[in-house]
């Protein structure tokens, strides 16, 4: 076998154990998920109902084709609930167990709250906190690295777009003060 | 409304003194909102000013297009109407402010905005396929009132210029026309030259490159007059060769607006800088050449010439709109 | 001779320093997502996207082309020295390719990849190059009805054929096309499915779901799993390249019969995956000695990376042609192109010659260039999966952001990245299919409007559909295809019963 500085190593210490409780069923989700898509299908349904869904002289309406496609979106998820309902193995199948659960949770909710300080302080403040504050909390990496890392890679996004290619992103009271 | 007012009248004050020191300037980049999709006229335009402007530098912050042509254009309307007082924001717009609000509903009216300058006039011309026989415009309406299934028209967007355009001229001949709206006037013209359209009402731009591949006829031009330049564009043709449809016995006529709007609130400083900017736009080599490149009717109008241009052409647009029955209730 | 013309016209738009540095700055990219685990060829496209908005399309193209070659190449890095896949189409060179690298070969068998994929597509751009300009004199038969017809065709293909249960294929497809709905309708300029909220005006943008579809819930999908990796450094000197080339000549069959069933998968909408399985496949049923596959033969290298390459270039030509994507890159580049303001079909060739050829030409020196590239600088993308994924994750959700709001400059993008981060997370879960989604997705509006003007054209009449040889073929074996299932069953039930009557 080669040698050790052959080798690349990387160790991934919380991991998800293989034999976490679950905490939905492949069933259940199913069920949820088809009803949402009934519930979907019907509201499209009803508001190209209103838009007109008839045939006219020269062709279909505008609501003709959608509100066609919402009766085949719902038949099609009316369908998958029975035999969600029907079906007893979807009940064994384990949709997520908590350990997974916690690990996706760890990249979701940041990623939202990051999308809600774009909003306010623009897209290079809220990246530099989301990359700054990730590798900190969840990666357990020195602060100065991960503030390092995050602030290198923000002010590398901004001379990209905003800079080198005329994209411009959402920008902030920070952004202002150095007048952009 | 009451702030709009007095600020278009500023506008109209600046324009006539054009004071040589200017109070205002942009800080950021500027962005030329383009209320059409990518490669159509509209940002054709926009491109062409970003060139002008960098090239003879006539502002020292860079100018990005910024292309809001979702909805047909709603998105760009509906942009500028929730940017109110920012001035680092200018719209291109065309016809579509009048009609847009009229056809689908939009909560827009132009009235909103604060109008700097018109740059530009738009022709339409009536185009045919040249392996059809019909030579001249009579013999074309002769044809379609015989056709069954009637002759298809093609387009680009549904109730709009070429739309509006195709009912007139349904009213004033009798004759009938399948109207097709497709998605720009590029596919209009490849669409009439595989004979899958018998003809479509095309800017003189859009038809540009097969009319010079001799593949379809121009019959006659929507205006009072002939266009204005008489430098040869095909083997035999200038634009000024092709007749006004008047001429032809077809009294049908359009133009469309090429104007420039800031959001609505900017102070009044601001939009001179604007007037002032467009003013030097139109004087460079640049939009002259573009002007002719694209058979378009050069014009400069601000301040309260303006003012009163937009409100005859949203009249004349209104009653168009009214009159082929493509207002929503 | 006339696309000799054409090509060498195609070079001269891209020789220029600009787009000669676009090349090299697009083949980093893509090496490098093609490297990051949570990354990889659609997604990596999707996301980079925005960096080409301002450019003119043929740039654009180019660079786009480029990132693509890269995470191509750079799939094969992770393939052969981690034994992690970074595409599913590499999943057959890490049969041989991880056991060569274990045998102290990772050398050799980087070399094999990357030389094979470059004939793979190599061969693959011939034929687009040959193709095309027939393409163009065909394409003003296109009509409104002949483009309703490829479309059905296309979809019906998708419902006939699918692999997955029937009416998780339908769920997938009718989502998509009633999301595609909504905005305004072209035909009749009326606003439908928008409740009156004008950020819906414009509609779902097809790249902001693709975006959230497959980057977002990718790395909540590779949250779920053990992240540990485990693998070999490897750097390539010029006497292992030309000890490999110098053998290569051996393998001439395998890699003809690779790249021929990579062209045919690639054109017909196959895909890559199931091209680089049975380019493996048969060239160890072909082999003399089968026993040897698996175990670090060269030739087990050759074969899948060779036919994975060929399909993914080949399925650049049904969308530049007839606007339909023949993969999930493929059909990111065509929302690229919508962007730029070009309308994918057959009258691209006619309107937009130098983008084409630009295009077909960048092919050849975008492969030739990243061959060189990727053979150079391995050991340095290999170092990129040191870097800790704590530190990545971020980054990829930062471009995914970017991406999404570039696309239209709205911020209300970004937030619906987000709503497709979790429906594709689902939806993967759970067996629906998200490629008949994003099928829907961007083919839905054209397919409608085509549709509806065909029948304005005719007053309202169906047989337009089959007014002519070329629409009514394609029709009927839209339906024919569609119809597929029930059919074979017949076929089969009928066969059962003449060998009863017969026995």
């Amino acid at each position: 076998m080669a040698e050790s500085e052959k080798e690349i190593v990387v160790e991934d210490p919380n991991a998800p154990a293989e034999d976490s409780p679950g905490v939905a069923n492949t069933r259940t989700v199913d069920i949820v998920v088809s009803l949402l898509l009934i519930a979907f299908a019907g509201l499209m349904a009803f508001d190209n109902w209103r838009t007109g869904m008839g045939w006219a002289p020269d062709g279909p309406k505008a609501g003709y084709f959608p509100f066609y496609l919402s009766m085949v979106l719902g038949g099609a998820s009316l369908y998958g609930l029975v035999v969600a309902f029907l079906e007893r193995a979807g009940a064994q199948r384990i949709f997520v167990n908590r350990d997974q659960l916690r690990r996706v949770m760890q990249v979701f909710v940041p990623t939202c709250l990051f999308c809600l300080v774009t909003q306010w302080l623009g897209l290079y403040v809220a990246s530099f906190l989301l990359v700054a504050g990730f590798m900190r909390v969840i990666g357990r990496i020195a602060w100065w690295k991960s503030l390092l890392t995050s602030f290198i890679f923000a002010l590398a996004m901004f001379v990209t777009f905003d800079v080198a290619f005329d994209v411009l992103m959402p920008k902030g009271p920070i952004e202002a003060l150095f007048g952009h | 409304m009451k702030s709009m007012k007095r600020s278009t009248l500023a506008v109209a004050v600046f324009a006539l003194t054009a004071a040589p020191a200017l109070a205002w300037e942009p800080t950021k980049p500027v962005e030329i909102v383009v209320a059409a999709g990518a490669g159509g006229a509209s940002d054709q335009m926009a491109r062409m000013m970003q060139a002008a402007i960098q090239k003879n530098k006539l502002m020292a912050q860079p100018m990005v297009v910024t292309l809001k042509g979702g909805a047909s254009g709603a998105e760009a309307l509906m942009y500028m109407k929730s940017s109110a007082g920012d001035p680092n924001k200018v719209l291109i717009a065309y016809s579509l402010i009048y009609m847009l609000p009229l056809s689908a509903k939009i909560p827009f009216n132009w009235r909103e905005l604060t109008p700097v300058s018109v740059i530009a006039l738009d022709q339409f011309v009536l185009w045919d396929n040249t392996t059809l026989p019909h030579k001249n415009v009579k013999e074309f309406i002769a044809a379609a009132k015989a056709a069954n299934p009637p002759f298809k028209m093609g387009g680009t967007g549904s109730k709009r210029e070429d739309h509006v355009l195709t009912v007139f001229m349904e009213k004033k001949t009798g004759a009938k026309f399948a109207y097709l709206p497709y998605k720009s006037g590029g596919e209009a013209a490849t669409q009439l030259v595989g004979n899958h359209t018998q003809s479509n009402v095309n800017n003189p731009s859009e038809n540009l490159e097969v009319w010079r591949a001799g593949q379809v006829r121009a019959l006659c031009v929507f205006d009072k007059e002939r266009i204005g330049y008489k430098t040869k564009v095909t083997d035999k043709q200038s634009w000024n060769d092709i007749p006004t449809c008047k001429e032809e016995g077809l009294d049908v006529q359009y133009l469309m607006l090429r104007a420039m709007f800031l959001p609505g609130k900017v102070t009044p400083e601001q939009a001179a800088f604007y007037v002032d900017l467009f003013k030097k736009v139109t004087q460079t080599a640049e939009y002259k050449d573009y002007m002719e490149k694209q058979a378009l009717k050069p014009i400069f109008l601000t301040g309260s010439d303006m003012l009163k241009f937009l409100e005859e052409d949203d009249t004349l647009n209104k009653n168009l709109m009214t009159e082929a029955g493509f207002v929503a209730n | 001779m006339e696309a000799l013309g054409l090509l060498l016209h195609g070079f001269e738009v891209l020789f220029t320093f600009k787009t000669l540095a676009l090349m090299m700055v697009g083949l980093v990219l893509g090496i490098f997502v093609g490297v990051l685990p949570g990354l990889g060829g659609p997604n990596g496209v999707a996301i980079l996207l925005p960096l080409t908005f301002t450019m003119d399309p043929t740039s654009a193209i180019v660079m786009l082309s480029c990132i693509y070659w890269g995470a191509l190449f750079g799939g094969a890095i992770t393939s052969i020295l981690f034994n992690i896949p970074g595409e599913a189409w590499s999943v057959a060179t890490t049969f041989d390719g991880y056991p060569m690298a274990q045998q102290g070969k990772a050398a050799e068998a980087l070399t094999a990849a990357f030389t094979s994929s470059f004939i793979g597509s190599l061969v693959a751009v011939l034929l687009i190059t040959f193709l095309a300009p027939s393409i163009a004199s065909f394409a003003l038969r296109f009509g409104p009805p002949e483009f309703f017809a490829v479309y059905l065709l296309t979809f019906c293909s998708f419902v006939g054929l699918g692999r997955e249960e029937k009416h998780k294929t339908l769920i997938s497809m009718s989502l998509g096309l009633l999301l595609a709905g909504i905005g305004m309708d072209t035909v009749s300029a009326q606003l439908r499915m928008t409740f009156g909220w004008s950020e819906l005006y414009r509609g779902i943008n097809f790249l902001v779901a693709v975006i959230g579809l497959f980057g977002i819930s990718e790395i909540l999908l590779t949250m779920e799993e053990r992240l540990a990796l485990r693998g070999h450094a490897a750097s390539i000197s010029l006497r292992v390249v030309l000890k490999v080339w110098k053998d290569m000549p051996r393998y001439w069959v395998t890699l003809l019969r690779s790249s021929a069933i990579g062209c045919w998968l690639g054109i017909t909408p196959g895909g890559a995956i199931a091209a680089s399985f049975m380019g493996y496949n048969l060239a160890k049923r072909f082999s003399d000695d089968k026993e040897s596959f698996g175990k670090g033969r060269i030739e087990g290298v050759f074969a899948p990376e060779t036919a994975a390459h060929a399909s993914g270039t080949s399925a650049l030509l049904p969308m530049l042609a007839l606007g339909i994507p023949g993969s999930g890159t493929a059909a990111i580049l065509l929302g690229g192109l919508m962007v730029w303001g070009l309308n994918p079909g057959p009258l691209l060739f006619v309107e937009h010659k130098d983008f084409v050829w630009g295009l077909i030409a960048s092919m050849y020196l975008g492969n030739i260039v990243g061959l060189v590239m990727v053979l150079s600088t391995v050991p340095l993308f290999a170092a990129v999966l040191r870097v800790p994924f704590s530190a990545i994750a971020p980054m990829i959700v930062v471009s995914c952001a970017v991406g999404a709001y570039a696309i239209q400059n709205a911020m209300f993008d970004i937030w619906l990245m987000l709503v497709f981060g979790v429906v594709g997370y689902v939806f993967k879960k759970i067996g629906i299919p998200l490629a008949p989604f994003t099928l829907a997705l961007v083919l839905g509006n054209r397919a409608e409007d085509s549709f509806r003007l065909s029948m304005i054209g005719a007053g309202g009449d169906m047989r337009v559909f089959w007014s002519n040889s070329l629409v009514g073929s394609i029709t009927t074996l839209a339906l024919l295809l569609l119809f597929w299932p029930l059919i074979g069953g017949a076929f089969g039930r009928m066969r059962s019963a003449l060998v009863k009557k017969t026995a």
